[in-house]
């Protein structure tokens, strides 16, 4: 588990700089940053472990998601209403952005002249397009279960 | 001078601009990144704060109507809704004046007022800080992705100046899709070229994490949370502008890969 730590910890630091930069574009105030760096690392600590224990990416991003939901929530006395905000943007990193350009630029693939081998072209593109509808959907509900159940309040 | 004095007329003209103030303040929510149900919440509590006795509303992706009762009187009134973006510090500043308003003690012109107010002073970061922040976002979505440490760097820079450019054409007015087609080709060409420049050994990668600034994170989310929520339509219109602009930022690069030899057009 030792030789995974180097691993866990470059994942959950570049998941703080994602999250903060983003958070960044969003204007969140200079104190809400760090807790956005704060959920982004948790996020992406969690899911590294989730796929470092050989879960689908699905299901280790829907785990991340309720994890970093529910820990904001624990904090809601400091953060107010924008805790739902700081989730949100601590699960911005697991986005599967580039999947979803890879699944496009293969459609776009297939209807080029003299493609060899559409068929597998075709089947990636479906993968890395199913993959992002789930993980998408995964982190969605991930971030929303926790904050309808523990009734986290918008105002 | 009649009409200006006829009850029914005065308290359709009361009605009237607690119904646009609310769905001023909603607008402006909307315009910030708020799912519909927190919307709806919001513009509720402002006119319950007035004494409206039921509100009604519907929400399109580029229009807000609400209906309001009070009195025996009845009004509907919609607003348009601009580009919809995200701006936490201004969505949350009009929640908090929501819970005021909803508390009572303010007058319709005192809430108008504060809303002009928060409009214009709520702080936004300089672009440039933005533009950094962005490069260093998409570096490290880079590294998340698996690239090497030169074509970090390329990203870094790539993603920094596609951010700053995109801030210059949407100020100007550019429709958003077009940017994001131009954008993706301008940051992942130049993430392509620095990489190369650089002897990374990601360059594909490089390109495809100097346009993940497009990726619109926060509208997929809330496309979800609208339909969870039992609004499919709001839904479903924001899950077909997000694959819009990712046709567009696939395009883009599909330009840029061709423009540097990876793939043919």
């Amino acid at each position: 588990m030792l030789e995974l730590l180097p691993h866990l910890l470059h994942q959950a630091l570049f998941g703080a700089l994602a999250a903060a930069g983003f958070g960044v574009l969003f204007n969140f105030g200079f104190r809400a940053l760090p807790w956005c760096a704060a959920a982004g690392a948790l996020a992406l600590a969690v899911r590294t472990v989730g796929q470092d224990l050989a879960w689908s990416l699905e299901g280790a991003s829907f785990a991340a998601a309720i994890v970093t939901s529910c820990s904001v929530s624990l904090l809601r006395r400091q953060l107010g209403p924008a805790c739902n905000a700081v989730a949100l943007a601590g699960c911005i990193p697991m986005v599967p952005g580039a999947f979803f350009g890879q699944a496009l630029l293969g459609f776009l693939s297939v209807t080029a002249p003299n493609l060899v081998d559409a068929e597998a072209t075709l089947i990636v593109a479906v993968q890395s397009l199913l993959r992002v509808i789930f993980t998408l959907g995964a982190i969605g509900a991930g971030l929303l279960i926790p904050a309808q159940l523990l009734k986290n309040q918008d105002f | 001078m009649e009409q200006q004095q006829d009850p029914v007329i005065v308290r359709h003209r009361e009605l009237e601009r607690i119904a646009n103030m609310a769905l001023r303040a909603g607008r402006i929510m909307m315009e910030s990144g708020a799912s519909v149900s927190v919307v709806h919440a919001g513009v509720g509590m402002i006119a319950r704060g007035f004494g409206v006795e039921d509100v009604g509303m519907r929400s399109g992706y580029a229009s807000l109507e609400i209906t309001v009762h009070a009195g025996g009187n009845t009004i509907t009134r919609m607003m348009q809704v601009g580009r919809l973006g995200v701006n936490h510090r201004l969505d949350q500043a009009v929640r908090r004046l929501a819970v005021r308003v909803s508390q009572g003690g303010m007058s319709v012109d005192e809430v108008d007022a504060e809303i002009g107010r928060l409009v214009r002073e709520t702080p936004r970061h300089p672009a440039w800080v933005v533009a950094v922040a962005v490069g260093i976002a998409c570096a490290s979505f880079g590294r998340l992705l698996g690239i090497d440490w030169p074509a970090f760097a390329a990203v870094l820079v790539a993603g920094t100046v596609g951010q700053y450019v995109r801030h210059q054409l949407l100020h100007h007015g550019v429709n958003i899709f077009i940017v994001a087609g131009l954008i993706a080709f301008l940051a992942a060409t130049l993430g392509g070229i620095g990489s190369i420049l650089l002897k990374s050994g990601t360059v594909s990668l490089a390109m495809m994490a100097s346009i993940l600034l497009l990726v619109p994170g926060v509208p997929s989310t809330n496309a979800q949370t609208d339909i969870m929520d039992g609004y499919p339509t709001m839904g479903s219109a924001r899950a077909v502008w997000v694959l819009m602009i990712m046709v567009f930022a696939s395009v883009g690069v599909w330009f840029a890969e061709a423009l540097l030899g990876l793939r043919s057009l």
